[in-house]
């Protein structure tokens, strides 16, 4: 809020300069975030933390200023004056809804002259960046910048009845306010009307048919309570934001009325001439000012801060911030005054001395020592994990947890997030990105827009991952799963350090690499790969991923159905893992085995098979064959092409034997060797190439 | 033809034994005179020419002049045959002979050996300039960078790394937090709602109730994590960013403890002249609240750097961090923590701001575009 200097000055004594009076408010928790001259004026835009309504006019802040310099305040004090009598003042003023409408003050103004604001005014309007509009409009506004007082002058003559009857909405009336708007209402919203239509907003906006304009002459001046959460509520519904509205919807001081509306009258009539006539105060629902039981301020100020502040000087400071206290049977009792909603508890009171004492007096302590830190249980495998992608050329992404709904049921999900059966994603209300409310079940979408991003920047070479959660809807009611996913992405080639270009271009078996490290580096099981169609992935090229036989992921090349939505023009290939499955799996465990005294004995063989079976169907069978010679099978090479027909594979395999007590001779090998090869021959039908 | 001439004519002189050994000398003479003129070509180590062809032709010259057959070998034989008072005269005669052929062959190879490794390795010489082999690797988000660094400090402070459920309960993001219904910090429109009616946390602060409900009191944690706002993208606001957030309870914490605490780590952070400030200020789960600054660590809070105004500080010197205070009764109440025996404080902060102020990033945007272009310049 701008705070003008000047203006502080008429209600306090400040010999400050004004960086200095910027200090010590920042000091007290009002931070001034700037300074700007404005002819003899200095303004200060001052941040006002939401707790605060006190501190939106110049009357609060001085309060403040007051109580951090030990000045005395001097303001406006109103008159005794005496309401019109309730019986007579119902005829003018009828509250139906006190609950939310506590308080309302009404004081007729007639004969006045309307027109341009003296240049005192404009001048004081325009350097705390307000427009004048015409002399009694602006006194309402300088009043409220003033005293913190929302209020609002009606043309006396257009309120039918001329009287005030502040009720909810009937269904289907509306109104054009102030802005040139026309709102409709509904029940649930409380209006100021007159005896037939809406005039205004109840702490929101006036009408725009009863606004004071160059031919009022009679002036009803209402200055009004209305609950904070009810006028938030209102003006949320309505979508609008005003000067009153955020005043009532944090508090306003419901005891500051009748000052604020004999000010704003003095002053109209000061400007624009006219005499008041009657004041109409109706209050049917007063509020209660809290009181706080303190046995020793003194100590719970050293309790939460660890300053020595005595008895009488916590008392002093709250004093002159207007909390009273008095001794009750040696308990003193403390009242949070009118203008103050933030002050219920002990700790409360600590704060308003410990910053009226000076943040910067509390001691630089550390706690005494404690047990040891730790962190998270799965940090160091998620280290690992993210330093082993890193090394491998993957750089890590992040991107948005919402997607678009464009994007569903387009990528097929972990399986502990793709339950088939009645599965709800997560959604949005609604977002701040277009389309983005859905909570992702997939990570893919981000990476590929990354993707298509660097792609449209003209970087082919792309390798990213991504460590985030996913997310699922349970049974109502109950929360959403969440799900920590590993993304990974591959497109281009395989780009080495300091050179421009590839030397080959990413397959596959690149992204299952990284896989298989990644799992390498959580130090869990190693990873099994089977065939497998997934929903976005191209069939032939994709894998499910699996621990413990239990599916944990897939990988493959992007499907060209996702790649022409993309408008990819390189193959894509992703990896998405159920990372907190990964995790939870069987550490990798070792065991020394002795090394061995006898020589092996090596036999590479050399079959021709298809498509299938898989180079890993056939290690398989040899590895589990039983023949006890056999130490370790391995694949030597797999060769496709040359005069081998189409869709054939030459697959060499090494057989090692060994025997822990004896080098083996040829025929006992020879033996074992043709045992294997015949379990290979029933089992897979695979024969030796000659 | 050489050879031959010499071995006629010593095998015409055999049948005669003589003491003078005219002819015996004259064939060594003849061997040498003969090695002389063959080897001349090698004297010279200078003379260019193919080192590895050179030495060859010198290995066939030692063979014909050393070997079994050679004029010299012929010379050794006649040691044998000449009459035995000058046998020991002719033997030394021979042997100098052969020393000299030997020695020059020997020195002669040597050298042509070291021409032929150095034409080697000169062939074989690389640009080391080229660079290394091995994958362009990645590099983390920077985010997970900042991250890391804070972590460490704040383990090695005896903190415990703490996360949680990203999509809470208003219970968890806002009642136990002292933000009840009605609360304007409720009503913003700044949280996220799902259509289950659950909220995207807006705060990293509902870690401190789930923790604390978990793992009870006294409790030091930190509390990393994804925090979700309705704020439409621009150069400063993200809809989702990360937050860390520190809790501290024990008997007899104080606002002290927490200035210690929060200026310890930023001198970790960025060096020991770090100097902080704090300001009063108000969040709902604190009382007192404070928001904390530190000394700009670009201009060391000097507010200029080179002359100019400095940029992270805005040339004020300080850099605005975050929010503390001390954990609000209503908080510790609702996690069955008695608030007269029990005390504590709380911080949190932006990561996001964090990393923008280290790394000098002016639109906070980048860190969710996921161009390599700015990721990689993270190493």
């Amino acid at each position: 809020m701008d705070i003008s200097l000047n203006w502080l000055k008429d209600l306090i004594n400040i010999d400050l300069s004004a960086e200095a009076t910027a200090e010590a408010l920042t000091r007290v928790g009002l931070a001034v975030e700037g300074i700007e001259r404005h002819g003899d004026d200095t303004v200060f835009d001052v941040d006002i933390t939401s707790n605060r309504p006190d501190c939106l006019s110049h009357l609060g802040i001085a309060r403040e200023l007051g109580a951090a310099l030990g000045e005395s305040l001097d303001v406006f004090e109103p008159e005794p004056e005496i309401p019109m009598p309730p019986v007579l003042a119902h005829d003018i003023v009828r509250i139906d809804d006190p609950k939310r409408c506590y308080r309302f003050t009404a004081r007729i103004i007639r004969g006045v002259k309307v027109g341009p604001s003296p240049k005192w005014l404009v001048d004081r309007l325009e350097a705390v960046g307000e427009r004048s509009i015409n002399n009694v409009a602006d006194i309402t506004n300088y009043v409220m910048l003033e005293l913190g007082q929302p209020m609002h002058a009606f043309d006396l003559d257009k309120l039918a009845g001329g009287r005030i009857i502040v009720r909810p909405a009937r269904a289907g009336e509306k109104m054009v306010t102030l802005d040139d708007v026309e709102r409709s209402f509904d029940e649930s919203m409380l209006l100021v009307c007159d005896a037939e239509k809406p005039a205004a907003i109840g702490g929101v906006i006036g009408g725009l048919e009863s606004a004071i304009t160059d031919s009022t002459v009679n002036v009803l001046l209402e200055v009004a309570y209305f609950r904070p959460d009810s006028v938030r509520t209102l003006a949320r519904k309505l979508g609008v934001s005003t000067e009153a509205s955020h005043r009532f919807e944090r508090g306003v001081d419901i005891d500051n009325i009748v000052r604020a509306s004999q000010r704003a009258a003095n002053l109209i009539c000061e400007v624009a001439g006219g005499q008041k006539g009657e004041f109409i105060d109706i209050y049917p629902t007063p509020i209660h000012r809290t009181e706080i039981e303190c046995g020793d301020v003194s100590n719970a100020v050293a309790r939460l801060t660890g300053m020595e502040v005595s008895e009488s000087k916590a008392v002093s400071i709250l004093d002159a911030l207007g909390i009273e206290s008095e001794d009750r049977n040696g308990l003193r009792v403390f009242c949070s005054p009118s203008w103050r909603y933030d002050i219920s508890i002990e700790e409360d009171l600590v704060e308003e001395v410990a910053r009226h004492t000076g943040y910067e007096k509390i001691k630089e302590l550390l706690p005494p020592a404690s047990g040891a830190g730790e962190f998270q249980a799965a940090e160091p495998q998620k280290a690992s994990v993210r330093n082993c992608l890193i090394d491998m050329g993957y750089s890590e992404a992040l991107s948005y947890s919402f997607i678009d709904t464009a994007w569903d049921d387009v990528f097929q999900p972990v399986p502990k997030l793709d339950r088939n059966e009645g599965v709800r994603s997560v959604t949005l209300r609604d977002s701040v990105i277009e389309n983005a409310v859905r909570m992702r079940q997939t990570a893919l979408p981000g990476l590929l827009d990354a993707v298509k991003l660097n792609n449209n920047h003209q970087i082919r070479d792309v390798r990213l991952f991504e460590i985030g959660k996913a997310f699922i809807s349970e049974e109502p009611g109950e929360l959403p799963t969440e799900r920590e996913l590993l993304c990974i992405v591959g497109s281009g080639g395989d780009l080495h350090a300091d050179r421009v270009e590839p030397e080959r271009t990413l397959d596959f078996f690149d992204l299952k690499g990284a896989v298989e490290g990644a799992f390498e580096a959580a130090g869990v099981e190693a990873a099994e790969f089977e065939a497998a169609d997934l929903l976005h992935l191209r069939s032939g090229q994709s894998a499910s991923i699996l621990i413990a036989g239990n599916k944990v992921g897939a990988l493959g090349r992007l499907s060209e159905e996702i790649a022409q939505k993309y408008k990819f023009r390189q193959p894509v290939f992703v990896g998405e893992l159920d990372l907190t499955a990964v995790l939870a799996a069987n550490r990798r465990t070792s065991s020394y085995t002795p090394i061995a005294k006898f020589p092996s004995v090596r036999r590479d063989v050399t079959f021709e098979v298809g498509r299938t079976p898989a180079v890993a169907a056939i290690l398989r069978s040899a590895r589990t064959s039983g023949e006890p010679l056999i130490e370790h099978v391995g694949l030597v090479t797999v060769f496709e092409g040359g005069s081998l027909s189409p869709g054939h594979r030459a697959v060499t395999i090494r057989v090692e034997y060994r025997s822990a007590e004896r080098t083996l001779s040829e025929e006992e090998v020879e033996y074992s060797h043709s045992r294997l090869l015949a379990r290979l021959d029933s089992e897979l039908g695979l024969r030796p190439r000659k | 033809m050489l050879i031959y001439s010499v071995f006629s004519v010593l095998s015409f002189r055999r049948p005669w034994t003589n003491t003078n050994m005219i002819e015996e000398k004259e064939t060594v003479e003849a061997a040498k005179a003969a090695f002389d003129g063959e080897f001349e070509k090698f004297v010279d180590p200078g003379v260019n020419g193919d080192a590895a062809a050179r030495l060859s032709e010198l290995v066939a010259l030692r063979v014909r002049h050393t070997g079994k057959k050679s004029a010299l070998a012929e010379s050794k034989k006649l040691i044998g045959k000449v009459a035995p008072e000058v046998r020991g005269e002719f033997g030394q005669l021979v042997q100098s002979v052969e020393r000299s052929i030997v020695e020059r062959l020997d020195a002669a190879e040597a050298s042509l050996k070291a021409a032929v490794s150095e034409a080697k390795t000169e062939a074989e010489r690389i640009d080391v300039t080229l660079p290394g082999r091995r994958i362009k690797r990645g590099t983390l988000h920077p985010i997970t960078i900042v991250r890391r660094r804070i972590e460490e400090i704040f383990v090695s402070m005896g903190y415990s790394i703490e996360d949680d459920r990203e999509i809470e309960t208003d219970y968890y993001n806002f009642d136990a937090l002292n933000i009840p219904e009605g609360h304007p910090a409720r009503e913003s429109q700044d949280t996220f709602y799902t259509t289950d009616g659950f909220a995207l946390r807006s705060q990293t602060s509902t870690v401190q109730i789930r923790a604390m409900e978990r793992r009870g009191v006294p409790i030091r944690i930190i509390a990393p994590g994804k925090v979700f706002r309705r704020d439409t993208p621009d150069m400063t606001h993200v809809p989702m960013f990360h937050q860390i957030e520190g809790l501290c309870v024990d008997k007899g914490i104080t606002m002290a403890h927490l200035k210690g605490t929060v200026t310890e780590w930023l001198k970790r952070l960025f060096g020991e002249d770090t100097i902080t400030r704090f300001r009063p200020s108000y969040f709902p789960f604190t009382e007192p609240s404070a928001e904390f600054d530190f000394s700009c660590f670009k201009c060391h809070g000097t507010g200029k750097l080179e002359g100019e105004r400095c940029r992270p500080c805005k040339g004020s010197g300080w850099i605005e961090l975050g929010g503390s205070g001390m954990v609000h009764p209503n908080v510790l109440k609702a996690v069955g923590v008695d608030p007269t025996v029990y005390s504590g404080f709380a911080f949190g902060f932006g990561l996001e701001r964090m990393a923008a102020l280290m790394y000098s990033i002016d639109d906070i945007r980048h860190l969710f575009d996921n161009d390599l272009r700015f990721l990689e310049q993270f190493r």
